[in-house]
């Protein structure tokens, strides 16, 4: 690769995307906005108590709220619904009563009485409902200790890792980052072909593996300095920086394969804020998914998106290690082969 | 040093079953300009296209100062200028960095920009960006771009196209300059006059197939007809005579004109380039 041609041409990049008006400012704008976001949204959680029951004998279902103490009581009708909401994070927590609860009270054994956890449950509420159900028991029979709890977790236990509104934001605004850069970067290629600049470029010592090597570089580095430049701002790299830069370094990288594809897809400009649109709405769905938990199902670990904002949440939000965020690394870097390859490949083609 | 600037052999180029290029050969000498005539969707830029290297060679082969296009294209490409046919500027970029992009590109030294715009009238709208340019300016822009690596080799695609005519008297006088540095110029136009007053040589090409390539003399010996254009007074009414000159009969007929007719003016004429296309494929060049 020859650096002068490939400076040359990053610097000629560069000019003309702060030349284009309309990208620039919906970068300088989005990214102020997204910070601006995160901060006015709530740094705190304050949720209602939400509790799945299931009773054999009861066969009812419904839903029951305690408004004095803002707890909201669900029956299901057996106890494997009842696992899949709290597995979905549907409740805090699920209570299931023994079939002979009552009896076994009655004859002074001790009932087992099961207890379900969402990961993200608090140990506060996780010894809350511990000490309202050994208090009910109390009131039942009159005498302490009479019942058997056994505490289950349902997923990775993450105890007093409950995540702030504003954090569980932070991958959609990392998307909406990245996405903006999609747009912007097909936009100059796209430019660039239309307006056949692309021929008079290529008819000089220039050759294609220069302009796309300008374009990728120029691409990631846009991506990546303002996905930086916003996890600074909100100070996201607190726990475990290298691995933050890391996984920044690789959305980038997944993008700017992505902004080939759609300048290579789009015959305009029209074209491509189409697929731009597109892929911004398929690579937000994992984001929504940290945002309402339990709302995606697993077929979204498919999308390109995901691992990048598994990534993110795990380590901002769930101070994750960084070997419990190496099996997302190897997806997105197989994610950025693909679609860089891809991208590349058509973008060939566009410029023949 | 090679006395052809670009050898040309059986090349041939098609479309999916659309032939646009018909098994052509030439050679243009070094320091010559050759004119490249013909009507739309004849060939011309498919052929310009294919020499500058942006389009690849199915059939035949094409040498440029003595360097195969195949094999040594960026080679070539370096002491190449083109002026396409239509503007490719960065037209958020100003005249002069749109230049200095390309002077750097071609690893151009201590790049003089301004003379260059001086070159092509462009002087004082340096700093203005293209957008803003009219059709002619970028245009003149364009020959200026064409010209930053002092190309030996200069394909100038329609260069006058838009232009008036005091300015493309002046690039007229540019090409001929570069010529005289010992530039080689392939020019496509569709004016006749232009081709005429400029080039060394001509070549006709039609449906893809070079149809005639001489100087443009030559061309009028071989095809054109001289002839004798008179404007007489009839009955009140100013009429035209003509008479085809080198004939047997010519001077009786001139005798018998000036007997027989109250003659006003008269004038020799002979063929354009246009009346020799025609009369060679049947067909007008700005079809």
């Amino acid at each position: 690769m020859n650096a002068r041609l490939t400076t040359t041409l990053i610097k000629k990049d560069l000019t003309l995307f702060v030349r284009d008006r309309f990208y620039f400012l919906i970068t300088v704008i989005g990214l102020i906005l997204y910070v601006v976001i995160y901060w006015i949204m709530p740094a705190n959680v304050d949720e209602e108590l939400e509790i799945a029951l299931f009773i054999p004998e009861q066969q009812q279902s419904g839903t029951f709220l305690d408004t004095e103490h803002g707890i909201k009581v669900t029956m299901f009708s057996t106890e494997d619904a009842l696992q899949e909401a709290i597995k979905q994070s549907k409740y805090s927590a699920g209570v299931v009563i023994p079939e002979d609860f009552l009896s076994l009270i009655a004859t002074g054994q001790k009932p087992r009485v099961t207890l379900y956890f969402s990961p993200q449950s608090s140990e506060e509420l996780r010894e809350a409902i511990k000490a309202m159900i050994s208090r009910a028991a109390f009131m039942t029979s009159g005498i302490e200790d009479k019942i058997e709890l056994k505490t289950e977790i349902i997923g990775n236990d993450m105890i007093g890792r409950q995540i702030p509104l504003r954090d569980r934001f932070i991958p959609l605004l990392l998307i909406a980052i990245l996405g903006t850069e999609v747009l912007s970067l097909a936009s100059l290629i796209s430019t660039e072909l239309t307006q056949n600049t692309v021929s008079a470029i290529l008819a000089t010592p220039v050759k294609l593996s220069h302009l796309l090597s300008a374009k990728a570089i120029m691409g990631m580095t846009m991506a990546f300095c303002q996905t930086v430049l916003f996890m600074l701002i909100i100070r996201g790299f607190s726990h475990e920086p290298l691995a933050v830069f890391m996984s920044l370094l690789l959305g980038s990288t997944l993008i700017t394969g992505l902004g080939f594809l759609v300048a290579a897809m789009a015959r305009d400009m029209m074209g491509v804020t189409s697929w731009g649109m597109i892929m911004f709405v398929i690579f937000v769905i994992p984001a929504i998914g940290t945002l309402f938990p339990g709302l995606i199902s697993d077929w979204a670990k498919v999308l390109p998106s995901y691992h990048l904002i598994d990534a993110v949440s795990k380590l901002v939000s769930y101070h994750a290690s960084f070997a419990e965020i190496k099996g997302d690394y190897f997806i997105m870097l197989g994610w950025s082969a693909v679609s860089t390859t891809a991208g590349v490949l058509t973008l060939r083609r566009r410029y023949r | 040093m090679n006395q052809h600037a670009i050898m040309v052999n059986n090349l041939r180029y098609r479309y999916g079953n659309l032939v646009a290029v018909d098994n052509i050969s030439f050679q243009v000498n070094t320091q010559e300009i050759l004119g490249f005539l013909g009507p739309n969707g004849a060939g011309k830029s498919t052929t310009v296209k294919l020499l500058t290297g942006q389009l690849r060679l199915q059939e035949g082969q094409v040498t440029i100062l003595g360097r195969d296009i195949t094999r040594e294209l960026k080679k070539i490409q370096s002491e190449m200028g083109i002026c396409f046919e239509q503007p490719n500027l960065y037209e958020q970029m100003t005249a002069m960095e749109n230049l200095e992009l390309f002077a750097r590109l071609f690893n151009v030294k201590n790049f003089d920009g301004y003379s260059l715009l001086k070159k092509v009238g462009l002087e004082g709208k340096e700093k203005e960006k293209v957008v803003n340019y009219s059709k002619g300016m970028k245009q003149r822009l364009m020959v200026a771009r064409a010209l930053v690596n002092s190309p030996r080799i200069l394909f100038l695609d329609e260069p006058t196209s838009g232009l008036d005519p005091v300015s493309a008297e002046s690039i007229r006088n540019l090409i001929l300059k570069e010529r005289e540095r010992g530039a080689t110029v392939f020019l496509t136009t569709h004016d006749m006059w232009e081709a005429d007053k400029l080039c060394n040589r001509v070549a006709f090409i039609n449906q893809g197939k070079i149809v005639a390539i001489d100087t443009p003399h030559n061309l009028k010996q071989a095809y054109g007809q001289r002839l004798l254009v008179a404007e007489v007074v009839r009955n009140g009414n100013l009429e035209k005579r003509t008479i085809i000159l080198d004939q047997p009969d010519t001077a009786r007929m001139v005798q018998e004109l000036f007997r027989n007719e109250r003659v006003i003016t008269v004038h020799s004429q002979e063929a354009t380039l246009e009346d020799i296309f025609i009369q060679i494929t049947g067909r007008r060049l700005t079809e």
